[in-house]
């Protein structure tokens, strides 16, 4: 039975894919200011196609473009907004005056300090450029199907783009950040809707940090939430759900969601976030978006039982791949996934996506991409089944 | 002597010394002492050393076309080493009350075959490592010549740095190719 025009049980993506090698290359040219955003977009636009034709082939409901023109899912804003600047960890440590607190988060990371990158408020920032209408604009032209396009959250956005010993200069706290941030995602989301987009996600991987890290005031790199928190999961969360309120209020004719993970950036479970979405539900209920995009492929996502207080208060993208794993899963492993969630949602609000991207980071893929398109597949042939079931 | 006089020795404050001692001894963890650094290349021979939020440069001398901004990796060793017999001394003469009017430790060192490393020499022919390092203390203080070689004796045999040097590490090299 179909649904707002689409199918029951849509496929859809999370949002990255893998890179290719010359992708990854134009990348580091640009980086390295070897090339100008054109001239990268030009290279980009060729691997948007190719990650449009894996979908598509899968099978795949409700595109994205693979977020093939973003460094990561986050820190692409430095190209859209003036008074960013992406810099490397360590220039950020050569800046602040708490070294330690960020050499402890590289150590948890496993990661080295030229390798993170993190976008900065280093003045006031304004738009540069629109944050992803041309990124939509281009995939639109390459197919008729649905259009997703994620966005970074605002509360990801303020965490990680306010640096005590840097940011303080334009603004003074990370709540006074924000309010240019809401501005500006809500001037897109609503450009987007302008232009025919079908879906907006709002990225907040920063959500299970609050609560898993509960009390720590100490930034963590989960997803590079570089400003430390203020250590109250309460105040935290109220912050991110007025912020993502103040963006969404009054605007209509659009899907929106929300994607929380726990971090898909590493191979290596116990550099990664674990536990139940249970103490983050009540706030995402109180948030104003259609959809609530979550990793249920693994065990340490918890269990779907967590929503059995809200039965179908809103549509779950129900994460049934794990981009991180080299195994393959099957198509009655994601039905049977369905058939737990269909017990606190309804079947037209339940849409399969894998956990989350494939390539969160641009130089750390988890898969390559014929791997991510096997998982794509089988959500398919998955969803196939269930729409056949259902009839 | 009044208990002011006794209470901070060579700039020592000895109570909140021997506080902090019972404190760290009380925690069983803090007997294997972790500790972290994090190097960064800079450019050329340069390189960024971070320890808590200290940071200091490596580099090469010019002879070796470095910049010579600051010392090299084995002489930051060499400096370590004196500093650590210096910190020894001075802790351990503290403890005994003795005055210590000046003190430095002047060292000098040797390595057993340094072409090796600058791939001079093949590694079968010896070791970059150091092979032999004189350390010498020079000290004014107000203890009588054998007490002050007590100390010297103990510093040396308690010194972390030169456990460092003369016992054997487990080393547990490890990389990641980052794309």
């Amino acid at each position: 039975m179909a649904h707002n025009g689409l199918p029951l049980y849509p496929v859809t993506v999370v949002g990255s894919w893998p890179r290719p090698s010359y992708l990854l290359e134009a990348l580091r040219k640009r980086q390295a200011g070897q090339l100008t955003f054109e001239d990268f977009n030009a290279v980009a636009d060729r691997a948007v196609l190719e990650s449009l034709r894996y979908q598509e082939d899968a099978g795949v409901d409700i595109v994205s473009d693979g977020e093939q023109r973003r460094d990561n899912f986050y820190s692409f804003v430095v190209e859209k907004l003036e008074g960013v600047k992406l810099m490397s960890l360590a220039d950020i440590m050569d800046a602040v005056e708490d070294k330690a607190a960020f050499d402890a988060i590289l150590r948890q990371a496993d990661a080295p300090a030229f390798a993170i990158h993190n976008t900065t408020a280093v003045g006031k920032i304004s738009p540069k450029r629109s944050l992803a209408l041309d990124e939509y604009q281009f995939l639109r032209q390459h197919t008729k199907k649905p259009i997703k396009i994620p966005l970074p959250g605002p509360y990801l956005l303020a965490r990680s783009m306010w640096v005590k010993g840097i940011s303080d200069s334009a603004y003074p706290t990370q709540e006074s950040l924000a309010v240019d941030l809401v501005e500006i995602l809500r001037n897109e989301l609503i450009a987007l809707r302008d232009a025919g987009c079908d879906f907006v996600q709002f990225d907040e991987p920063v959500l299970t940090d609050v609560v898993f890290n509960a009390g720590v005031k100490e930034r963590t790199f989960m997803c590079a939430s570089m400003s430390a928190s203020s250590g109250d999961p309460t105040k935290e969360l109220i912050f991110a759900t007025r912020l993502i309120n103040s963006i969404t209020e009054g605007v209509d004719g659009i899907r929106t969601g929300i994607h929380v993970c726990r971090g898909n950036w590493s191979r290596k479970d116990e550099v990664l976030l674990k536990g139940s979405y249970a103490p983050l539900v009540p706030t995402m209920m109180g948030m104003h978006i259609d959809q609530l995009v979550l990793e249920y492929a693994t065990p340490r996502a918890g269990e779907l039982a967590a929503f059995e207080h809200y039965p179908q208060k809103k549509e779950i993208g129900l994460g049934v791949a794990n981009p991180r794993s080299d195994e393959i899963e099957t198509a009655d492993f994601v039905v049977g996934k369905v058939k737990e969630a269909s017990q606190y949602f309804a079947p037209e609000q339940i849409y399969l996506n894998p956990d989350c991207g494939f390539g969160t980071f641009a130089d750390r893929p988890m898969n390559p991409a014929a791997v991510a398109a096997r998982k794509l597949h089988v959500i398919a042939e998955a969803a196939g089944q269930l729409r056949k079931s259902a009839n | 002597m009044s208990d002011q006089e006794h209470k901070i020795v060579n700039g020592i404050d000895l109570e909140a010394f021997q506080s902090a001692l019972e404190v760290v001894g009380s925690q069983p963890a803090a007997k294997h002492a972790p500790k972290a650094s994090r190097v960064r290349w800079v450019d050329g021979l340069k390189f960024k050393a971070q320890v808590r939020n200290h940071t200091f440069i490596v580099d090469e001398p010019a002879h070796l076309t470095g910049e010579d901004t600051s010392p090299n990796s084995v002489e930051y060793v060499l400096g370590a080493y004196g500093a650590c017999l210096a910190t020894g001394f001075v802790m351990n003469a503290s403890k005994q009350g003795i005055k210590i009017r000046n003190l430095e430790v002047s060292l000098e060192s040797t390595q057993n075959n340094v072409f090796t490393f600058l791939g001079l020499e093949p590694s079968t022919d010896g070791h970059p490592g150091f092979e032999e390092i004189t350390a010498k203390l020079f000290v004014q203080a107000n203890a009588d010549e054998a007490t002050l070689r007590k100390i010297w004796e103990h510093t040396i045999t308690t010194s972390p740095v030169h456990n460092i040097l003369t016992r054997i590490a487990t080393i547990k090299p490890e990389v990641d190719i980052i794309a």
